[in-house]
């Protein structure tokens, strides 16, 4: 699938957030790259069952990927300690 | 001795010298233990550590490691070698202590990369030291969750080094006091997780120090493409070496104390080989480009996504959190 110009993915990212975010824990949409132009990259928490994502939003490529959670990152409850 | 010969006597020297020494040396309490909490002896103690050396390809001895001064020529290890008949390694090699990587240790003079923190949080990574614009005091950059403990800390608060997890205290180790946060907003969007300390009168920093890196080159350009290469030192793992995924990522929900914060415009980072970029602890390093330009500030990641499977690290672009504090990097 051909990418998008950039200005293209930055207009594009509103909408697709509107899509996913009614169907999908969104945990953020940023822009990536194709090989031949830009793509937006939407993140999910996790994927639910049984749905199906557009392949392109406003013709912008879709790239998901499942995450899991973003936490601040000085927790250090999962370090061994001194 | 062969190698099964000088497992043996590993076994036959555990069972009949060294195990019953330690029963007796605790029952009879002949072992000098500093004053401390009578708990704390419990547990093991430093006596003799067995193993098997090699004098050459197929003649072994056994190794015996002294652990204690008073133990270097006590009647124990004559017998043992005795038992050898003299094929033994024996080296007094005193209290053996657990590693800690430097920037998790107390360091003086100050660098990018240590461990830091408000006297109330665990520990953060100073990421660099800043100036107000036409004013002489040095400040250190950070997060807000590092330095303000979200928000609930007071200007003035000491900051310590290294951090409260590392074992800083309040006092001895306090290096700065806060100067400013940017709050973290539960609702609505933020942008930066970013605050500032003033660093102590005549304390030494060195503000370019990046390590085996180099040295600190200024700024660098706004990322706007991904597959760069970067690279960050921070308190958990010290120097990673990562790639750009994504940029102007929007609506990235991080998972705080005071809740889930919506945050707009962040770079997204994965580790580099089979590692991760950056793990809890990491929060407030800076993060250079490969030619050594500061172009992020770390604040979040996961553990899952990325390439390699080993999660995603979050950062704000640089050139915002300075705009917002209105501060420089110090060159």
């Amino acid at each position: 699938m051909k990418g998008a110009s950039l200005e293209k993915a930055r207009a594009a990212k509103g909408h697709a957030l509107a899509i996913f975010e009614r169907v999908a824990p969104v945990v953020g949409v940023g822009i990536t790259q194709t090989n031949d132009g830009y793509a937006l990259k939407i993140n999910l928490r996790s994927r639910p069952a049984n749905v199906a994502f557009p392949d392109t939003v406003d013709g912008v490529p879709i790239h998901i990927e499942v995450v899991g959670e973003i936490r601040k990152f000085a927790d250090t409850s999962r370090d061994a300690g001194p | 001795m062969e190698l099964s010969s000088a497992r043996e006597l590993k076994k036959l020297v555990t069972k009949s010298v060294v195990q019953p020494f330690v029963a007796s040396a605790v029952t009879r309490r002949v072992l000098s233990f500093a004053a401390q909490p009578i708990e704390e002896l419990e547990g093991s103690h430093r006596t003799f550590a067995l193993g098997i050396a090699q004098k050459s390809e197929r003649d072994y001895r056994l190794a015996v490691r002294v652990q204690r001064h008073e133990l270097r020529d006590s009647s124990e290890v004559a017998r043992i070698h005795e038992m050898a008949r003299g094929e033994v390694d024996v080296r007094y090699v005193g209290r053996i202590v657990k590693q800690v990587p430097w920037y998790q240790s107390r360091e003086r003079p100050l660098k990018i990369g240590l461990s830091i923190a408000h006297y109330l949080v665990t520990a953060g990574t100073l990421g660099a030291f800043v100036r107000r614009k036409s004013a002489e005091s040095v400040l250190v950059l950070s997060n807000n969750h590092v330095l303000a403990n979200e928000n609930k800390a007071k200007k003035g608060d000491a900051v310590v080094q290294p951090g409260p997890f590392d074992k800083g205290k309040k006092g001895k180790d306090s290096v700065a006091r806060l100067e400013e946060f940017v709050p973290l907003k539960s609702t609505g969007s933020n942008v930066v997780d970013a605050a500032v300390a003033r660093l102590t009168d005549k304390l030494d920093y060195d503000p370019r120090d990046l390590q085996s890196l180099g040295r600190l080159a200024g700024v660098g350009e706004e990322i706007t493409s991904i597959g760069g290469a970067v690279a960050k030192i921070g308190r958990t793992t010290g120097l990673r070496l990562g790639r750009v995924t994504a940029f102007e990522v929007d609506n990235l929900v991080v998972t705080y104390g005071i809740g889930n914060l919506r945050f707009d415009n962040q770079i997204e980072i994965e580790g580099a080989d089979t590692l991760s970029f950056s793990e809890g602890g990491d929060s407030g390093s800076l993060i250079v480009d490969d030619a050594q330009r500061a172009v992020a500030l770390l604040f979040a990641g996961g553990d899952h996504g990325g390439s390699n499977g080993r999660g995603l690290t979050y950062a704000t672009p640089i050139d915002r959190v300075l705009t917002i504090l209105k501060v420089n990097m110090v060159s």
